[in-house]
């Protein structure tokens, strides 16, 4: 808590004189130097305590939330008594990022449920911190996050002014402790006034704070599926050690150690790490945080989210200590500035007054398909490439009748032509058959998450699995074409279709050239009936699934097919021993606007036509209109 | 309730966990209350037929080795591989990525043919079921009786899946690659306190491998730090000959 913040003076030799004094009435806790590395500790001699800053590997937050601390002692008889172990002491030369993360503390183990073991041991210290006024070393971003300017979490704060320090005074108990073995006197305004001018051109010429500080938790929060944490993961050990040495991090085990005797014990807590695979585990086996990806977006996000909203700033202290522990130098500030940099672009593409002006396009060629179902050939009139991902979408417009969602069935290309495949069945489409080679029509997007970089880097090597019902063969044909190409990158690629009868086929030329490929290429093909003329095999698509061989821990299924047709094809591979992770669906939802906005197309808290419609499956897998 | 009986049993091993374990002394003793030591032959002549809990040091490097094993396992109720040896095949797997005949005539070059051994040596895992690990080369005898502990407890005394990273940072070391060096620590379990790299070593495995090591990061990390791909695969094949391959 903050009182009147008061401002005195007192000579260097004075402080620590002073510091020599109350070691009559308080354990001294400093910044020393032990077997070669500087650290905070205990210390029997005020000569010890280092004044200049090195860095720390562990923070100062080890004295109230010691790495492992008894909490209950027991008998087996059934005796229990709760166990806190505290020191009247004083902290001293704690640097502000600390502060701030000692401030964090407080109040986390604060609120609904006080922790006994940590308030007692803050309420028996004293907090007096040295002030920077310069970053420490290139890996410190405290300036990011503007944990320099700590507005509590001290009781006394010296600024170093040459010979002597200035204080600030900021609690009842600083003020007494200041008082009784502090020397003080009038603060020298001026040279106080230069030391925060300093101060404050250090920071700012280290680059000041990240560009969107305030909006990091809605930042990270509309980037729940950004690239980066793919990427970051790749590279994570998950050692723990950024945890280890974070100076906000609380979360701890609870364990019990039964002395030899067996007669008596203690239970422990012990610092734990979400960063480690096990620490979502129940005894069941079951993990719900065991992928590395979940792991490192969870610790983030608890520093520049979660955290951050209730603590109303950021929890990350800036300290740098787990990009200097991180081996496979993951940083948080890499995370933020990719974050922002994608958010920024979001906001630029949604403000742009052009979000719903769609682009002329012509027809160059029409098939028609089956009796429903037309192929279109479309060429953008400015001349550029779509630019699409296989899996994604656009807004079809014709004047006067509407706007219709249409997937895009022919591969990613930097020409300008693409193709649709469309089925007459509402007033667009209607309108759109009746249109002939030459005509235009108007389109917006592509929109939506299709098969991405992390997706497509996902597949290589794996056997890949597509499953196609009717029209559904459309919206994979972007992916099938794709793949196809670079068939080498794959280890098998299986492509099994069904229909209602031989006419419904979609591509039909396609798919009597693909069963020709051989090699890793297979294609299997149902249709629920037929006449004699049909060859190939009758029967409902989940009956083309065990005629595949298929390793589940090497697959990747990709399906797309009409609502009823995922529920039976999911359950057949799942009884084949394919995770759900390991399943991708591509969703139909009623769309509108493609930009996330009108809601038709939402699934709980998710828009299908931003996060979709391709979906990991088990990412999907508890929302229960997912299917 | 009587005391379980515990039995020790040696393969292919130098026996330096079973003398660490001779070494503990006054917790021994203590020991001694919870538990009856019914066989242990570098500490006394006495043999039982049965026992509860075996302890088991050294790999299974012998076909000879497999019928004293599948009898150990039939009679206890519970089994403990100590150290490297029992645990991963320790550092007599080294020889694993050889040829057996090749070795031998190194090794015995007047009479290869005298001595027995198997194309590789084996965690006693292979050959029976294990129920608990005191992983390490040497054992830590702390961990000796923490698992003993609980194994007459009744709780499944289980081992850190965490690396040692963990440990390192709890006792605030410095990392090692900041001073210059390479550690396997980011991957391998802890449960050792750390006490190599606490004690200007470097780890250099002998606990294993966590589950789910990211080994292609920890190769890349190697690299970086300056060692070369061999350099690299010796470090990890010292006692992971099994995983050396994935580091190529």
């Amino acid at each position: 808590m903050m009182t009147a913040v008061l401002e005195k003076q007192a000579t260097k030799d004075n402080i620590i004189l002073g510091m020599k004094k109350a070691m009559s009435e308080y354990d001294i806790a400093a910044l020393t130097k032990k077997e070669g590395k500087v650290l905070f500790d205990y210390i029997d001699d005020v000569n010890k305590i280092e004044l200049e800053y090195t860095p720390t590997v562990l923070s100062p937050k080890k004295f109230f939330f010691p790495q492992e601390e008894v909490i209950l002692e027991y008998t087996m008889e059934g005796k229990v008594q709760a166990k806190i172990n505290y020191r009247k002491m004083v902290l001293f030369g704690v640097r502000p990022c600390d502060i701030t993360g000692i401030q964090i503390l407080d109040e986390a183990f604060a609120e609904s449920n006080g922790d006994p073991n940590y308030l007692t041991k803050r309420e028996n210290s004293v907090i007096i911190g040295i002030d920077c006024n310069s970053v420490c070393d290139e890996n410190a971003f405290c300036y990011k996050v503007n944990s320099q300017y700590p507005d509590g979490g001290f009781d006394i704060m010296l600024h170093d002014l040459g010979n002597s320090y200035a204080m600030t005074i900021a609690t009842d108990k600083g003020e007494t402790f200041a008082e009784q073995y502090f020397d003080s006197g009038k603060v020298d305004s001026e040279a106080m006034e230069e030391f925060l001018r300093v101060k404050e051109h250090a920071f700012v010429k280290a680059g000041g704070p990240f560009e969107e500080l305030e909006n990091l938790p809605e930042i990270f929060a509309e980037n729940e599926h950004h690239p980066i944490w793919e990427s970051e993961a790749e590279r994570c050990l998950s050692c723990g050690s950024c945890i280890m040495v974070c100076p906000t991090c609380y979360c701890f085990d609870v364990i019990d150690e039964l002395a030899l005797s067996m007669k008596i014990g203690d239970r422990l807590r012990r610092w734990d790490a979400c960063m480690l695979r096990s620490f979502a585990e129940v005894a069941g086996g079951e993990n719900f945080r065991e992928e590395v990806k979940n792991r490192v977006k969870h610790r983030i996000n608890r520093k520049f989210n979660f955290l951050m909203k209730k603590h109303g700033k950021s929890v990350c202290v800036g300290c740098g200590r787990c990009v200097r522990s991180c081996l496979a130098d993951i940083s948080p500030v890499t995370i933020v500035e990719a974050l922002t940099k994608t958010s920024k672009q979001m906001r630029l593409a949604e403000k742009n007054n052009e979000l719903y002006l769609p682009v002329k396009a012509f027809i160059r060629k029409i098939v028609q398909f089956t009796e429903k179902e037309k192929f279109f050939e479309l060429e953008l009139e400015n001349g550029k490439s779509l630019n699409h991902q296989p899996g994604q979408f656009i807004l079809l417009s014709i004047f006067g009748i509407g706007e219709a969602a249409i997937s895009i069935s022919s591969p990613p290309s930097f020409g300008n032509r693409f193709d649709i495949v469309v089925r007459a069945v509402g007033d667009v489409t209607n309108k759109l058959h009746t249109l002939e080679e030459g005509d235009f029509v108007f389109i917006r997007g592509p929109f939506g998450h299709g098969f991405d970089e992390s997706i497509q880097r996902k597949m290589e090597g794996k056997h890949i699995l597509f499953i196609a019902g009717g029209i559904g063969y459309v919206p994979l044909r972007s992916l099938i074409n794709f793949t196809l190409k670079q068939k080498e990158d794959y280890g098998r690629i299986s492509i099994l279709y069904g229909c209602k009868s031989p006419e419904d086929r979609m591509y039909k030329d396609e798919l009597d050239y693909i069963s020709t490929i051989g090699g890793n290429v297979t294609l299997l093909e149902t249709v629920d009936t037929a006449d004699k003329s049909w060859l190939k095999n009758t029967g409902v698509i989940t009956s083309l699934i065990p005629m595949v061989k298929f390793h589940p821990e090497n697959t990747l299924a990709v399906v797309c097919g009409p609502p009823v047709m995922y529920k039976f094809v999911i359950k057949t591979l799942n009884d084949q021993g394919l995770s759900n992770e390991n399943i991708y669906v591509s969703l139909e939802r009623r769309m509108k606007c493609g930009v996330g906005k009108c809601g038709h197309c939402q699934l709980d808290d998710i828009y299908v036509c931003q996060e979709g419609p391709v979906f990991r499956f088990s990412d999907i897998e508890d929302k229960e209109e997912a299917l | 309730m009587s005391k379980p009986k515990v039995a020790f049993f040696d393969f292919t091993s130098c026996e330096g966990c079973q003398l660490s374990i001779l070494n503990l002394e006054t917790e021994l003793l203590e020991l001694l209350d919870i538990v009856d030591i019914v066989e242990f032959r570098e500490a006394m002549s006495e043999k039982s037929d049965t026992f509860d809990i075996a302890v088991i040091e050294g790999s299974y490097s012998r076909d000879s080795d497999l019928g004293r094993l599948k009898e150990i396992r039939e009679t206890a109720g519970v089994v403990v591989a100590l150290g490297a040896c029992a645990h991963i095949g320790g550092l007599n797997a080294l020889r694993n990525s050889q040829q057996r005949e090749d070795l031998l005539k190194k090794v015995y070059p007047d009479h290869p043919d005298w001595y027995e051994t198997n194309e590789k040596a084996l965690p006693i895992s292979a050959a029976i079921k294990v129920d608990a690990v005191v992983p390490g080369c040497p054992v830590d005898v702390k961990e000796f009786v923490h698992v003993v502990k609980n194994l007459v407890l009744g709780k499944d005394p289980g081992l850190p899946t965490y690396p040692v990273c963990v440990e390192c940072k709890l006792n605030e070391n410095i990392c090692v690659y900041e001073l210059g060096k390479t550690c396997l620590g980011p991957v391998v379990r802890a449960g050792c306190n750390a006490v190599c790299t606490s004690n200007g070593g470097v780890c250099i495995g002998c606990r294993g491998l966590i589950p789910n090591p990211n080994l292609n990061s920890q190769k890349d990390i190697m690299q970086k730090y300056g060692l070369d791909i061999q350099r690299i695969i010796d470090s990890v094949n010292l006692f992971m000959t099994e995983n050396a391959r994935e580091v190529q």
